[in-house]
């Protein structure tokens, strides 16, 4: 018989793996339960082991429990007060009552394992938990979320964070800091449930970050991780996972040659070396030229206006590898074809953001937009003396 | 005139992790261990039979040093002859070429090539970046995003069928993906989805969007390889290595003038002409039966296609939009799903060796390919524009 989904075997047989050996400490007993209509079990304890056998022998036991199965498995479960139990005679303790006392102590509590919860059930369960999982620490000082929950089974919930405390509200306010749009309510539950990565559901197009990209990356440290409430029977070990961060002070030397080219940026000058063999000029000077394999020592100025030929239109909020910052987007890098530069031997650098919408590459002799340098005030022989190429208008 | 080689070596057992963005649940050791214990298995060994590791991931992705001491543990490596190789995305097909050469040259009979990463534990945009000279280009560069091959085809094929034949593509890779218990990403798309996904998926850099994208994963490989005594004595269904090649180039990003008068060395093409040449084979298309590519985004798979096939015009477009590389067709590219669908970095080039390995022997399972597969052909793809080629054959006949 099951009783709240609770066999009376689930009880006993999980006892092992629920056993609390510094409960059981100083005891050596055996133990009996006479189950009405479900069957006898004895538990014998002894140095801090146990032992759980199913028999009809309880006769050397120093207390034997006898009751039915539902409030054998009530008891356990927490769905029947023990002393109320005892009080109106459903349990009777036969034998040594006060050694049977020490049983309390002994087991983990047993957690039922759930009937199946629905997707409804989960999305009512994982915002009825958010507020209780919000981290102060983490959170920014006032941000809106919305989270957009699509399909029969979801909904629109709104987490008000300021100074520290988070409020849920179910609506749909049109301010907003980040707005997560998710179709399916069952993809939802299978992220939180870490079943699926959100940037699987982002990749497929199953989900939607409307705002503040960067907030959105950070809400699993803003709420704490989601517990499946099915997860449970006998806990599980806790997996640790060491979260470190890697600061390294890194000097690179530039040798003479890439040295040269550095040192002439501080002079607005932007200087290539030509290849005695092939001809091509290097872009920036480079020590040899790697497809002759010549040792390359003319040096020539280039530029420093110049052609884009290509340019990368960049959403993506890629780091900058100097300071770990992720650098605003959109941006645009691209490949010009200084004057005086052939074929492939383009420069690599950034066009002026608001610029970068009517920039258009080359093609064969067909040149692209023509742009020039952006020179720093400061310059310290550094690729960024120049902070950007703006269309030469 | 292949690789000159002093004895025949074969891949004698392949074993891999489920590939995943959630091996939270154990360490790299532990991972590692879960495809060697693997390997030897489905080559019926044990560690003591195996003369050297050949361990490879890429370098200081996870910011450990010397990963392959700590990986003894889950390697088997303990007393034995050991070697780390490190060369960017083409890691895995590299220590396949090393260990096909230790053992062909007759210094071991059984080794060991292992790749792996945990691309959980670090951060891979900035990993990549990081291969950039640090003198200049580090500060400019992207991680491996780039929109100039769809911004290429777009230019060529023109926007609608140049994005539908990547976005084709991308399904048709998703569809071997979701018969792959192995694959990280297995979404189910569908080909109704190709107008709404090539519109709406978001982009990262140009045309290149998410869903063009690989995945960022957590996965380990192993492949054993034998000499020809061995293997013919342990297994019943080695898989010969005939050749295999690797194309570098300077590693510099001067390939970005677009004139006509000044073609770019194109490393994969490079490649193939050289390998297919040397071993006599004209047309690669009809000679092999099925190809696992390094494709880390849709974008590039579709456009590589013409280069490793030597295909004209846009012979490769109708090879994606006709559906010729999915399974059952003419030509399969990755039934296991291929890069875009798992990406444990360290071990993807391997993971193509590997895969194609299971498609000679006939043991892919829900992905095999119907038709017999004589000769297989993986690739390897790494650093900015380099390839690494293997050939595998079934018979031992060439």
């Amino acid at each position: 018989m099951e009783y709240w989904g609770v066999k009376v075997e689930d009880i006993f047989d999980t006892m092992n793996d629920r056993f609390r050996p510094e409960g059981a400490k100083g005891v050596t007993a055996k133990f009996g339960y006479d189950i009405t209509g479900e069957g006898k079990w004895k538990i014998i304890v002894s140095e801090g082991l146990l032992e759980v056998i199913k028999t009809d022998d309880i006769s050397d036991c120093v207390a034997v429990m006898v009751c039915d199965g539902e409030t054998f498995v009530g008891i356990n479960i927490g769905k029947v007060d023990a002393a109320n139990a005892f009080t109106s005679g459903k349990v009777k303790i036969e034998g040594d009552f006060g050694q049977f006392g020490k049983t309390a102590k002994m087991f983990k509590k047993y957690v039922p394992k759930k009937a199946a919860m629905s997707t409804r059930d989960y999305i009512l369960d994982m915002f009825g938990t958010l507020v209780s999982r919000f981290q102060p620490q983490n959170a920014p000082q006032e941000a809106v979320i919305v989270y957009d929950i699509g399909g029969a089974d979801g909904g629109v919930w709104t987490a008000y964070i300021k100074d520290g405390k988070c409020e849920l509200k179910e609506e749909s306010p049109e301010k907003f800091t980040v707005r997560l749009e998710v179709q399916e309510a069952k993809d939802w539950v299978d992220v939180m449930l870490g079943k699926v990565d959100a940037f699987s559901l982002l990749s497929a197009g199953k989900a939607a970050i409307v705002g503040e990209t960067q907030l959105a990356l950070k809400l699993g440290e803003i709420f704490a991780k989601y517990q499946d409430p099915m997860a449970s029977g006998t806990p599980e070990q806790e997996l640790i996972v060491l979260k470190k961060i890697i600061s390294v002070d890194q000097k690179f030397a530039t040798g003479p040659v890439m040295g040269k080219f550095l040192n002439a940026l501080k002079e607005k000058k932007i200087l290539g070396n030509r290849c005695p063999k092939c001809g091509r000029i290097q872009l920036p000077a480079r020590e040899v030229c790697a497809e002759c394999r010549v040792r390359v020592d003319e040096f020539v100025e280039v530029g420093p206006k110049g052609q884009v030929r290509y340019m990368e239109y960049v959403y993506y909020a890629s780091p900058d590898p100097l300071t770990g910052e992720t650098r605003e987007t959109p941006y645009g890098m691209a490949n010009i074809l200084l004057d005086g530069c052939t074929g492939n031997d383009t420069f690599a650098h950034l066009i002026r953001r608001d610029q970068i919408d009517r920039i258009k590459g080359g093609k064969d002799d067909v040149s692209g937009t023509r742009v020039r340098p952006v020179w720093n005030e400061h310059r310290t022989g550094s690729i960024f003396d120049i902070k950007y190429f703006e269309i030469d208008e | 005139m292949a690789h000159k080689k002093n004895r025949n070596v074969a891949i004698i057992g392949v074993g891999q992790t489920k590939h995943s963005s959630h091996r939270e649940d154990v360490n790299q050791p532990e991972m590692i261990h879960e495809a060697v214990s693997a390997a030897l298995k489905d080559a019926n060994i044990s560690i003591k039979d195996v003369d050297c590791i050949v361990h490879g991931n890429m370098e200081l992705f996870e910011m450990v040093h010397q990963p392959d001491l700590w990986h003894v543990l889950g390697t088997g490596a303990y007393g034995k002859d050991s070697i780390r190789i490190t060369t960017g995305g083409t890691v895995g097909t590299t220590i396949a070429c090393a260990s096909d050469n230790l053992v062909a040259s007759g210094m071991y009979d059984i080794v060991m090539a292992i790749g792996f990463q945990k691309l959980q534990e670090g951060h891979t945009t900035g990993g990549i970046t990081n291969m950039a000279d640090p003198l200049w280009f580090r500060n400019l560069q992207t991680g491996a995003l780039t929109g100039s091959t769809a911004y290429d085809v777009i230019q060529e094929f023109g926007e609608d069928r140049a994005k539908r034949a990547a976005m084709m593509y991308r399904i048709i890779m998703d569809k071997h993906a979701c018969l792959n218990p192995n694959a990280h990403r297995a979404f189910g798309l569908d080909f109704d989805q190709v107008e709404t996904l090539m519109n709406t998926s978001p982009q990262l850099v140009g045309e290149l969007r998410l869903i063009h994208m690989c995945s960022q994963s957590d996965g380990a490989c192993a492949v054993i390889f034998a000499c020809e005594k061995k293997a013919k004595e342990i297994s019943k269904k080695p898989v010969w290595i005939r050749d295999h090649i690797t194309i570098h180039r300077e590693e510099t990003f001067n390939i970005f003038g677009y004139h006509k008068n000044y073609p770019v060395l194109k490393t994969h093409k490079f490649a193939a002409e050289q390998l297919f040449k040397r071993n006599n084979i004209k047309n690669p298309l009809e000679y092999f039966d099925v190809f696992e590519m390094y494709d880390p985004a849709a974008w590039w798979g579709l456009d590589w296609l013409r280069d490793f096939f030597f295909l004209k015009g846009d012979e490769h477009l109708r090879l994606v939009e006709n559906k010729e590389i999915m399974i059952g067709g003419s030509m399969p590219i990755n039934p296991s799903g291929g890069v875009i669908a798992s990406n444990p970095i360290g071990a993807t080039a391997l993971l193509r060796v590997a895969e194609a390995a299971l498609q000679v022997r006939g043991d892919a399972g829900a992905h095999q390919i119907p038709k017999e597969v004589k000769h297989a052909l993986a690739s390897g793809f790494g650093g900015t524009m380099w390839t690494v080629l293997m050939m595998l054959e079934k018979e031992l006949s060439w």
